[in-house]
């Protein structure tokens, strides 16, 4: 009994091996990122890297955090990352459905302008988006680091996909039911598009919280800060060791990670990976 | 879902018998129409003040000289001929191509590679598959600043290079390394992410298909070639327009990993565009910055409609 096991262990072993080292290459920055917010700060750049700490350090977290304000930073990536993602769902949701299941003169030229505006990220039009942004006065305002990210064609497509291949009978049985249109999106479309959903609230808050460059841009007060900008101002200020960076790394990591936990069986099916044993 | 099938079948039951007169259903044909303008009405007016507005503003400030303090200057093309005339300009408009060739390039081979491999179904396979999604997940800000250290001359790549034997390289302040170190920086932030996308396009391809040639015989290679690359090829071709637009984006990378440098061996189009507006307030000047980089996306997007409609005539 034993030696059947041994022997169709091992064979099983020796398949997974080359799986699981490219698995564990790609790990290492993020384990490298991780056991290095433990190290002490001279420690960086010794000619081996220290995999388990001997002595942990802990108190980098807090030295962090007591070095710049970064729990206001976090404060504000999450007030903005969460409007955009509600956002892109809500709205994402909403054009999504009407692309999808909605006959009307000109369906088709709205479809292919939505789907246009993906050769028009922020970084090709930044300035003039700049310019929008400081002449509705939200320079340095919530609504202007999410604003220009609320609703994204991404999100809409997405959800245009998935709702497409909800039967439109489903619909047109509830309609003469007598239910209102948002009933019908809130009782018969909603329920069938929970992998979509998933998706798009991973991706739109990820999306969110990795802006930099458009912060950068219309933010000039320390209070109204992310905490991408705040972290790179923290690198660039002279004494701080790069392991409190590598500190605030991890809880930068975090949120985006449990999230994802959270959601992963609903992203699994959303990609079409539910056969995958 | 027993609620929703009783009511469907409620609702199949109450059309039969009572039809209503064809005046009211005209009418209620066109409310339902409104209905669905209106879904769609807050994304159109969104896009039109911060999509299609600030394209065409942008197109018409690459005619002006603006500084933002006194009202913009028309110059004619005068931006455009002295942007061509630009050494700068030149070596960051072939950085950027030659950017987003090799990162589009190695992250479809990299992340079909990563398919295949997970599609091999051995035990765990699943878990590495997930495991490796989190690369794609990672702030980008705190991957640019890991890698930045990872590829100090003292740092990580380089201690496992030693470990293989290689000599120290200095990654990046070498003009020869440094475009190198920020694609691989990119495959493995993206690579992951369209290994996903080709997973499901793999498992997508009926299993008959690989049965069949197994009995005429065919082995692995043979099968990958005939079975695999072309049921695939519309994933390729998705793959790489979306990941070459994803590239023609990049800013972050070169901006924390190396600043542009060494020289203006990393500089790329957007960074560019920052530096000319925002530093210098040369408004005018990095509008037409942004017309090139957006002729670039333009490129791709044509790219990803085309696909699109040839998707949806499948579809149909």
């Amino acid at each position: 009994m034993i030696r059947r096991h041994a022997a169709s262990v091992l064979p099983g072993l020796i398949r997974v091996a080359p799986l699981a080292a490219l698995t564990f290459l790609f790990l290492l920055p993020i384990l490298w990122m991780t056991t290095t917010s433990f190290q002490a700060g001279d420690k960086m750049f010794k000619l081996d890297t220290e995999w388990i700490p001997a002595v942990w350090h802990p108190e980098n977290y807090a030295a962090a955090l007591a070095a710049a304000p970064f729990a206001r930073y976090f404060l504000n990536s999450t007030i903005v990352s969460s409007s955009v993602m509600l956002g892109n769902v809500v709205f994402g949701t909403l054009a999504g459905y009407g692309l999808a299941k909605f006959r009307f003169p000109g369906d088709r030229i709205v479809l292919l302008a939505i789907l246009g505006t993906l050769m028009l990220p922020l970084e090709v039009t930044l300035v003039p988006t700049f310019l929008v942004v400081h002449a509705l006065g939200w320079l340095n305002t919530y609504q202007g680091i999410a604003g220009p990210l609320v609703i994204d064609a991404f999100g809409i497509f997405l959800m245009r996909q998935s709702i497409i291949s909800i039967p439109s009978d489903y619909i047109e049985a509830a309609r003469i039911d007598g239910a209102g249109e948002l009933r019908i999106l809130w009782r018969v479309i909603l329920p069938q598009c929970r992998p979509a959903l998933a998706i798009l609230a991973i991706f739109s808050f990820r999306d969110s919280w990795d802006q930099y460059l458009w912060p950068l841009t219309v933010v000039t007060v320390d209070r109204l800060r992310t905490y991408p900008l705040g972290l790179v101002q923290f690198g660039q200020d002279y004494g701080n060791p790069p392991t409190e960076q590598m500190a605030v790394a991890v809880m930068a990591t975090i949120p985006v990670f449990l999230l994802f936990a959270v959601l992963q069986r609903s992203i699994r099916r959303g990609f079409g990976l539910s056969g995958l044993k | 879902m027993s609620d929703l099938s009783s009511r469907i079948a409620r609702g199949v039951r109450s059309r039969s018998a009572t039809r209503p007169r064809p005046l009211f259903r005209l009418r209620q044909r066109t409310n339902t129409r409104l209905w669905g303008v209106a879904f769609i009405l807050p994304a159109i007016l969104f896009f039109a003040v911060f999509k299609y507005g600030p394209m065409l503003w942008a197109i018409g400030l690459s005619f002006t000289s603006y500084d933002m303090v006194s009202p913009p200057r028309y110059v004619g093309l005068e931006n455009y001929a002295s942007l061509a005339g630009d050494p700068v300009f030149r070596e960051t408009l072939i950085n950027t191509l030659v950017y987003i060739g090799g990162s589009t390039a190695l992250i479809t081979l990299v992340g079909l590679s990563l398919a295949l491999a997970i599609n091999t179904r051995v035990p765990g396979a699943r878990h590495c598959m997930t495991l490796m999604f989190l690369t794609n997940l990672m702030p980008i800000i705190a991957v640019c600043l890991v890698w930045r250290f990872m590829f100090n001359p003292y740092g990580l790549v380089n201690q496992l290079l030693h470990v293989f034997g290689a000599g120290r390289i200095d990654w990046l302040t070498s003009s020869a390394t440094v475009m190198p170190a920020i694609i691989i920086v990119t495959v493995w932030r993206f690579a992951p992410y369209f290994m996903v996308v080709f997973l499901a396009g793999l498992l997508a391809i009926p299993s008959d298909y690989y049965e069949a040639a197994q009995i005429d015989g065919a082995n692995a290679i043979r099968r990958f070639w005939h079975i695999t690359l072309p049921q695939l090829s519309p994933i390729v071709y998705f793959v790489i327009v979306v990941s070459g637009l994803l590239c023609a984006r990049i800013f972050l990378m070169p901006y924390i990993i190396t600043d542009g440098g060494p020289g203006n061996a990393t500089r790329v189009l957007s960074m560019l565009v920052y530096e000319t507006g925002f530093s210098y307030l040369k408004m005018g000047r990095a509008a037409a910055i942004s017309v090139v980089l957006f002729v670039i996306s333009l490129l791709f997007t044509v790219g990803q409609m085309h696909f699109f409609a040839r998707s949806e005539e499948t579809f149909e």
